[in-house]
């Protein structure tokens, strides 16, 4: 065998190896793509200010309400994120549920305001401004408020029927 | 131990409206009996402001916090009108602080309320006379208060792990309810003691109070 067929003979293995193997080789590369999309995060937590860690939280679409869309559970902090199905737009609602205590907070979502969260999201002073709370999140100010009027009440209806009848 | 909306399937909150429905009638049954109906309402307006504002206040002990709920006392001092004012009671805390749920009101009446007759029947055994010894009546006053508490949280245990949904991972939920039994026990013990306190109080300055 000359020179020349020893060449030929190389060349056609390089080929057919480069060939053979080309997906393995590619396979070790990686490629990272990343798109901005948004997502929404619930945070649990008792009357005090405890966190509901690790509550189950069950996820209901708008378009399937009985079914659940995603369960999971909260982490450490009672916190859970998750992003919804771009395309369905209504109330999404969310369950978290602890020991028998919990709550359902209902979410609306526009999938047309998407790029508008998005935006108003970057204004926001800082991530711990919340949206909205499944029960109306008063201060404590305003809950000593309430509940001295409530108690006032039924201050009021004890004196009433304890007042002395005139003759 | 308030059970939110949507954590119970319809069928229970109509039963607990229902069974509301039916003792909230025979206890006003039982209230026109009385010779001056309306003389225990100032009595009653108070300790339903007492309620309400109870489940506010939270009381630290680690790792969670409990707050009273007084269902025991208010059964022991109230009698029958104990029922109508924890029912009552109930509606302000979820109305103004989202404490439960209108759906729910009357299944949380039966587990609080119920108790609450459970412990006017408790601490008023063998009352009629004026003959009791003072321990008697303390460890009847402990035993309305921490019994009416452990009853409530026995039915809000069995309501709550009887109707699981099926989306939920049953065997987290019950552990986590088992877990909370705990801090029940000790609640019932803090609630037994300070039912004891205040009975202890009003046997000095006003024991007619105790009377039936």
């Amino acid at each position: 065998m000359t020179n020349r067929h020893k060449l030929n003979y190389l060349a056609s293995f390089l080929l057919f190896a480069s060939l053979g193997f080309s997906r393995q080789v590619l396979a070790h590369g990686a490629n990272i793509v990343y798109q901005q999309t948004p997502a929404i995060e619930v945070k649990a937590t008792y009357d005090d200010g405890k966190p509901m860690s690790n509550a189950q939280v069950v996820i209901y679409a708008p378009d399937n309400p009985a079914i659940p869309w995603l369960k999971g559970k909260t982490n450490e902090e009672g916190k859970f994120s998750f992003i919804p199905q771009s395309n369905i737009s209504g109330n999404w609602d969310i369950k978290i549920r602890q020991s028998g205590h919990g709550d359902i907070i209902s979410i609306p979502w526009q999938t047309e305001n998407v790029a508008s969260t998005v935006e108003s999201r970057d204004n926001m002073p800082n991530s711990s401004n919340w949206l909205a709370s499944a029960n109306n999140n008063y201060n404590p100010i305003q809950k000593v408020v309430m509940a001295a009027t409530g108690v006032w009440g039924f201050i009021g209806t004890a004196l009433f029927f304890s007042r002395q009848k005139s003759s | 131990m308030h059970i939110p909306d949507g954590f119970v399937p319809p069928s229970i909150c109509i039963a607990g409206y229902a069974i509301t429905g039916g003792v909230t009638w025979y206890s006003l049954q039982q209230i026109k009996k009385d010779s001056n109906p309306q003389k225990k309402i100032p009595r009653a307006s108070l300790f339903t402001a007492a309620f309400f504002v109870a489940s506010l206040i939270h009381i630290p002990l680690p790792p969670a916090s409990i707050h009273l709920v007084l269902n025991g006392m208010m059964g022991a001092i109230l009698g029958y009108y104990s029922f109508l004012a924890i029912l009552i009671g109930l509606f302000f805390q979820t109305v103004m602080f989202q404490h439960g749920g209108l759906s729910t009101l009357g299944i949380n009446a039966v587990i609080m309320g119920i108790p609450a007759l459970f412990a006017y029947h408790i601490f008023h055994f063998n009352n009629r006379s004026n003959t009791r010894k003072k321990i008697w009546t303390q460890v009847l006053a402990f035993c309305a208060g921490a019994g009416s508490l452990i009853l409530s949280a026995t039915l809000f245990t069995v309501i709550i792990i009887t109707n699981i949904t099926s989306e939920l991972d049953a065997q987290t939920e019950i552990n986590a309810i088992y877990l909370s039994l705990i801090s029940y026990v000790i609640q019932a013990i803090i609630e037994g003691a300070f039912t004891v306190m205040l009975i202890s109080f009003l046997e000095q300055v006003k024991p007619e109070i105790l009377r039936q």
